[in-house]
C-alpha cells in the first residue's frame, strides 16, 4: 500500500500544494498576495523533483486503475513546467485587472493536478476522472476575469461545449465497455485484437469526435478563439498549452493504447482531420490583426502538427517508425507548451494598459522600446515558425521525419506548405516589431521581475533545446518505449 | 595546421563579433562598426589559410567532424573542397566589401545592422563548407532571416513587401527541401544502413527512381528559386530595389550563389539518374532566364532594376553550364559564379554611391555624368564591361567556357546563348551611355554642385573588387586549377548514372 502510495508522489505534493496555497492565502494580507506565486513555483519545482523520484518505476498501481510508466512522468513533468512558467507570467497582469491571486494560483494546480491523472491513467474510469479534473479548472480560468464580458462569454461557451464534448467522451467509453466488457486499457487492447464491427466503429467514432474536441482540431475547434481571446492573456497561453498537452495524452492513451489495434481503421479519417486542422488554423489565422486570437488560431494548426505524428504512429509498418511518431508528439508538445505560453505572455506585457487588446498595432516599433522583449518576441515568432535553430524547428522536423519515415511523404509535404503559410503572420509581428515606428501613444509596458525572468528563461530553453535536444530525446525514447 | 579548426573559426568569427556587439551600448556608433569589421577580417584572414588547400590531396580538407545530436545520426562535419573554397573566399572578401562601404550610409539602428550583417555571414559561409545535410539546412535557413530583416529595417519604401516576399519564396522552397533532406536519408537507411545525414555517405546511394525525381524537383525547387531562375525570379527584383546597398552586394553577390552551390554539390552528385532526366528542361528553363532577363533589362527604368535583372539572366550561365554536364559548362559555371559576384557586387556599390548623393535611381534623371564625376565612370566603366564579358576581365573565362560547354552539348543552345552575350552589351552599354554620356538632365544639373567622385572609403571598399576581376579576367589558372578536381567528380558521378537514367519516368 504504501509503496503504491509513494508511486502517487508528485500528485501528492500537487494535492499539499493547493491545500498549501488556500490556506496561505487566508492569512496573507492583500499587499503581500504576491508571496503566493514563489510559493507556488517553489511547490510545482518541488513536484518536479518527485517526478524525477518516480522516473523509471514504470509499474501499474491500485488495481490497474493507475499506471506510473515513464510515459505518465513525461508528461507530469511537461505539465508542471507550463505550471511553473504560467505561474510566473501571470500575476502582474491579474493583479493589474484585480483579479485574485489566490484563487489563481490554486486553480491552476488543481488543474495540473488532472492533467497528471489522466497522463496516468490505465482504466478508463481514470482517464474520465482526470479529464474532468483538467477541464473544470480550465473553464474557471477562462471565465476568471469577473467583470469582463469577453472573458465571462469564453468561460461560458468553453464550459457548454466542454462539458458537451466530455459527454461524448463518455459515451464513446460506455460503448467500448459495452463491447469488450472491460474498462481496462490494456483488457481493451487485448480484447479487441483483429476485431471490427459496427458497434466499434460507433465507439471509435463518438470517442474521436470527443478527443479532437478536446485537443481543439478541426472540425470541433469552434470554442477555441472565443475561449482563448477572453480569457486573461497568460491564462490563455496556459489554456492553449496545459489543456492540450492533457488532451493529447488522452488520445496516446485512447487511441495508441486502447484503440492501437485498430488503428488502420481510424488512421483514414484521422488523417483527414490532420490535414483540415493544419490548413484551416492556418489560413484563418492568416486573416487575424489581433495577435491574441492569430496565437489561438495557430494553436490550431500546432494541434494539426501534433496530429501529423499521431498518424505516423498509425501508419508505421514497424515498431520503430512507431515509436518515432510517439516521440515526435511528445517533443512537440513539450516545446510547443514553452514557445506558446512565453508568446502569449509578450503579448500580456503589451497590455499593462488595460484598455488594450493585444492588436498587431501594439507590437509596433517595439524594437526600440524594448529590445530585449522585442528579440525574445522574434526568435519565439521564429520557433512558431519553425526556422532553426529554434525548438520549433526541431520539433517540425522530429514530426517530418516520423511522417516520411511511416510512409506518409504527402503529409510532410503539406505540413511544410502549412509551415510556410504561417511564416507569414509570424512574420508580420516581426514586421511591426522591427520595421514600423512606434504609434504615437505607444501601450505601456509591463516589467515586472517574474515574468522579465520567465521569459528569458522559456527563450534560452527555445534555443537550447533547438541546438542540442539531444538530453530531452533520450527521457523522450525511453518514454515512447513505455507504451510500446 | 593539424588539428585547428580552421572551417569553424572562419564560420564562426562572426557570431563572436555579434557577442561582442551585443554588450556594446547602441550609442557607441564607432565601436559597432570597428567590432564588426575586424571581426570580419579576422574571418577573411582565416578563409586566406583555405588557400594552403592541395589539389592533388583528398577530396574535402581540413575536415573537422564531432558528433551533434546522436539521436539522430546529425554530425557536425564540415570540409571544403575546391569548388566551396573559392566560395568561401568570394564571401569573406564582399562581406568585408559591405561591411566596411555601411560605415557611412547607415545612420540608424547601426547595431542591429551589423549583427545581421554578421549573422548573415556566418549562415552563408556554414553552408558552404557543411558536409552534413541537416547542418547544412539549418545554415541554409540561419542565412535567411538575417537577409529579411536587411531589407525590412534598412530598406527603401515598399521594403516590407519586397522581404516579406523573398522570405516567403525562399522558405517555400527551403522546407520542400528540408522534406526531400529527410526522404533521401530515410531511403539510405532503409537499406540497412546506420541512419545518417552525411554527405559522403548518402551521395552515391542508388536511390529508387521515384524518390530520386521526387527529391530532385524538391532540391531544385529551393535553388532554382535563390539562383533566382525563371520563373521562379520574381522576389529577386523586388528585393533588389528595396534592399540597402550592402544588402544587394551580399544579395548579388553570395546568396544567389547558394543555388548554384547547391545544384552542383547536391543535385547532381546525390541524385544523379534525376538530374540527367530532368537536364533538357531545365537547360530549356536558362535559356528563358538567359533570354528573358536581358530583354527585361534592357526597358528597365531604375538603375538598379536593370542591374537586378542582368543578375537573373548572367546566373542563367550559371545554370545552363551546371546542367550541360561537360568540363567546360562546369568550370565555366562556378568561373561565372565568382565572377558575378564581383562585378555585380560592384555594379551595386556603384550605384549605391550615386543614389547616396541623389537618392534616385532613374537612369532618366541621369546623364552627363562622365563630365562631372572622370573616376567614378572610369570604374563603372571597368565592371560594365567586365559583366558584357569583354576579354581580359572576369565575365568572359565564364561566359566563353559555358558557351563552350553548351556547344558540345548543342549547337543551337550555344547560339541561343551568344545571342545573350549581345544582348547584355545592348542593354549595359545602353545605359552606361545613358548615364556617363548624353546631356545631363535638368534633375540631375540640380545636383551638379554638390555630387561628389569617389572618396575614400569607397575606393577601400572598391580596390579588392578592381583588382579580383581584372586578375580573374588575366589569369585563370589557379581558379579553374582548384575546380578541376570538384568538375571531374560531379561528371564521374553524372556519367555514371547516364547509363540507368530514369527511362521509365518519361
Amino acid at each position: 500500500m504504501l509503496d503504491d502510495l509513494v508511486t502517487l508522489l508528485p500528485e501528492l505534493v500537487l494535492v499539499a500544494l493547493v491545500l498549501l496555497v488556500i490556506t496561505v492565502d487566508l492569512f496573507l494580507p492583500r499587499s503581500s498576495k504576491w508571496l503566493l506565486t514563489p510559493i507556488t513555483v517553489g511547490g510545482l519545482i518541488l513536484a518536479g523533483v518527485a517526478c524525477l523520484a518516480v522516473w523509471d518505476v514504470n509499474r501499474t498501481v491500485y488495481a490497474g486503475f493507475y499506471v506510473v510508466d515513464d510515459l505518465s512522468v513525461f508528461f507530469k513533468g511537461a505539465t508542471i513546467l507550463t505550471g511553473i512558467i504560467s505561474a510566473l507570467f501571470a500575476p502582474s497582469y491579474l493583479i493589474l485587472r484585480r483579479i485574485p491571486l489566490g484563487e489563481f494560483h490554486m486553480i491552476l494546480v488543481s488543474a495540473l493536478l488532472g492533467m497528471c491523472v489522466l497522463a496516468s491513467s490505465s482504466d478508463l474510469i481514470t482517464l474520465f476522472l482526470g479529464l474532468e479534473l483538467m477541464v473544470m479548472p480550465a473553464y474557471l480560468l477562462a471565465g476568471l476575469h469577473k467583470t469582463d464580458r469577453y472573458s465571462n462569454e469564453g468561460g461560458l461557451k468553453y464550459f457548454l461545449l466542454g462539458s458537451f464534448a466530455s459527454a461524448i467522451v463518455l459515451f464513446g467509453i460506455s460503448w467500448l465497455y459495452g463491447i469488450t466488457g472491460s474498462t481496462n486499457i490494456a483488457e481493451i487492447a487485448t480484447a479487441l485484437e483483429g476485431q471490427m464491427s459496427g458497434a466499434l466503429l460507433v465507439a471509435i467514432g463518438f470517442l474521436l469526435v470527443g478527443g479532437t474536441f478536446k485537443i481543439a482540431a478541426v472540425p470541433f475547434h469552434y470554442w477555441t478563439p472565443d475561449a482563448y481571446q477572453g480569457a486573461p492573456t497568460p491564462i490563455t497561453g496556459f489554456l492553449s498549452v496545459g489543456p492540450k498537452l492533457g488532451a493529447f495524452a488522452l488520445m496516446i492513451r485512447v487511441f495508441a493504447e486502447a484503440l492501437a489495434p485498430l488503428r488502420a481503421d481510424w488512421l483514414g479519417i484521422f488523417l483527414v482531420l490532420t490535414v483540415l486542422t493544419m490548413t484551416i488554423g492556418n489560413v484563418v489565422a492568416l486573416t487575424q490583426v489581433n495577435v491574441k486570437r492569430m496565437l489561438a488560431y495557430s494553436s490550431i494548426a500546432h494541434t494539426g502538427y501534433i496530429m501529423a505524428g499521431l498518424a505516423a504512429y498509425a501508419n508505421a509498418s514497424n515498431t520503430d517508425a512507431a515509436a518515432q511518431g510517439i516521440q515526435s508528439v511528445l517533443f512537440y508538445i513539450l516545446g510547443y507548451a514553452v514557445m506558446n505560453i512565453a508568446a502569449f505572455a509578450v503579448v500580456a506585457m503589451l497590455q499593462r494598459d488595460t484598455t488594450r487588446f493585444g492588436g498587431l498595432n501594439s507590437f509596433a516599433g517595439l524594437a526600440s522600446r524594448s529590445p530585449g522583449r522585442a528579440a525574445a518576441m522574434g526568435i519565439l515568432m521564429l520557433s512558431l515558425t519553425g526556422i532553426p535553430p529554434t525548438v520549433g524547428f526541431f520539433a517540425k522536423l522530429f514530426v517530418l521525419l516520423a511522417a516520411v519515415d511511416a510512409g506518409l511523404a504527402w503529409l510532410a509535404v503539406i505540413l511544410v506548405l502549412n509551415a510556410a503559410l504561417a511564416a507569414f503572420y509570424y512574420l508580420r509581428v516581426v514586421v511591426y516589431m522591427y520595421m514600423r515606428d512606434p504609434e504615437p501613444d505607444p501601450a505601456p509596458i509591463d516589467t515586472s521581475p517574474f515574468g522579465s525572468v520567465a521569459l528569458a528563461l522559456s527563450v534560452a530553453g527555445v534555443l537550447v533545446l533547438g541546438l542540442f535536444p539531444d538530453a530531452i530525446l533520450s527521457l523522450i525514447e525511453e518514454s515512447a518505449a513505455s507504451l510500446l | 595546421m593539424e588539428g585547428v579548426p580552421v572551417l569553424s573559426l572562419i564560420v564562426f568569427t562572426p557570431l563572436i563579433g555579434v557577442l561582442l556587439l551585443l554588450v556594446v551600448p547602441g550609442t557607441n556608433h564607432r565601436a559597432i562598426r570597428w567590432i564588426a569589421l575586424l571581426t570580419a577580417l579576422a574571418s577573411a584572414a582565416f578563409s586566406l589559410i583555405l588557400l594552403g588547400y592541395d589539389t592533388a590531396g583528398s577530396e574535402f580538407q581540413f575536415r573537422e567532424d564531432v558528433t551533434w545530436i546522436q539521436a539522430f545520426g546529425m554530425r557536425y562535419t564540415l570540409g571544403v573542397d575546391g569548388l566551396s573554397m573559392v566560395l568561401v573566399l568570394l564571401t569573406t572578401v564582399l562581406s568585408v566589401v559591405s561591411i566596411f562601404y555601411s560605415w557611412e550610409p547607415i545612420r540608424k539602428r547601426v547595431k542591429e545592422y551589423y549583427i545581421a550583417l554578421l549573422v548573415l555571414m556566418t549562415g552563408m559561409l556554414g553552408v558552404f563548407v557543411a558536409l552534413d545535410l541537416f547542418l547544412f539546412y539549418v545554415f541554409w535557413e540561419i542565412s535567411l532571416f538575417p537577409m529579411y530583416v536587411i531589407i525590412g529595417v534598412w530598406g527603401g519604401p515598399r521594403r516590407v513587401y519586397a522581404t516579406v516576399k523573398f522570405v516567403l519564396y525562399t522558405l517555400v522552397g527551403s522546407l520542400l527541401m528540408l522534406v526531400a533532406i529527410l526522404a533521401v536519408a530515410i531511403a539510405h537507411a532503409a537499406s540497412g544502413q546506420p541512419f545518417t545525414f552525411s554527405y559522403e555517405a548518402l551521395r552515391g546511394f542508388a536511390y529508387a527512381d521515384t524518390l530520386q525525381a521526387l527529391a530532385f524537383v524538391a532540391f531544385f525547387l529551393a535553388f532554382a528559386i535563390k539562383v533566382p531562375m525563371w520563373p521562379f525570379h520574381t522576389w529577386l527584383p523586388d528585393a533588389h530595389v528595396e534592399a540597402p546597398t550592402a544588402g544587394s552586394i551580399i544579395l548579388a553577390g553570395v546568396m544567389l550563389k547558394l543555388g548554384g552551390y547547391g545544384f552542383l554539390r547536391y543535385n547532381l552528385p546525390l541524385l544523379p539518374d534525376a538530374a540527367v532526366s530532368f537536364a533538357p528542361i531545365i537547360i530549356g528553363l536558362a535559356l528563358v532566364a538567359l533570354i528573358y532577363g536581358a530583354m527585361v533589362a534592357m526597358v528597365q527604368p531604375d538603375l538598379k532594376k536593370l542591374v537586378a535583372f542582368s543578375s537573373v539572366s548572367h546566373m542563367g550561365y550559371v545554370t545552363l553550364g551546371t546542367f550541360v554536364f561537360n568540363e567546360q559548362g562546369l568550370q565555366g559555371a562556378i568561373y561565372q559564379m565568382i565572377s558575378h559576384g564581383v562585378t555585380t557586387g560592384a555594379l551595386f556599390l556603384l550605384v549605391g554611391i550615386i543614389y547616396e548623393q541623389t537618392h534616385d535611381r532613374s537612369i532618366a534623371h541621369m546623364g552627363g555624368l562622365n563630365a562631372r564625376l572622370p573616376r567614378y565612370a572610369g570604374v563603372f566603366g571597368l565592371f560594365t564591361f567586365a559583366s558584357i564579358g569583354l576579354p581580359g576581365l572576369s565575365g568572359f573565362i565564364g561566359e566563353f567556357l559555358v558557351v563552350l560547354g553548351a556547344f558540345r552539348y548543342h549547337g543551337l543552345v550555344a547560339a541561343a546563348a551568344m545571342i545573350v552575350v549581345i544582348l547584355s552589351a545592348v542593354y549595359m552599354l545602353w545605359m552606361f551611355q545613358r548615364v556617363f554620356f548624353t546631356v545631363p538632365s535638368d534633375w540631375m544639373r540640380r545636383f551638379w554642385p554638390v555630387l561628389r567622385d569617389i572618396n575614400r572609403n569607397e575606393w577601400i571598399a572598391l580596390t579588392p573588387l578592381i583588382v579580383l576581376v581584372v586578375a580573374l579576367g588575366v589569369f585563370p589558372g589557379p581558379v579553374l586549377e582548384v575546380i578541376a578536381a570538384p568538375v571531374d567528380r560531379i561528371i564521374e558521378a553524372v556519367n555514371g548514372a547516364g547509363l540507368t537514367a530514369l527511362g521509365p519516368l518519361w
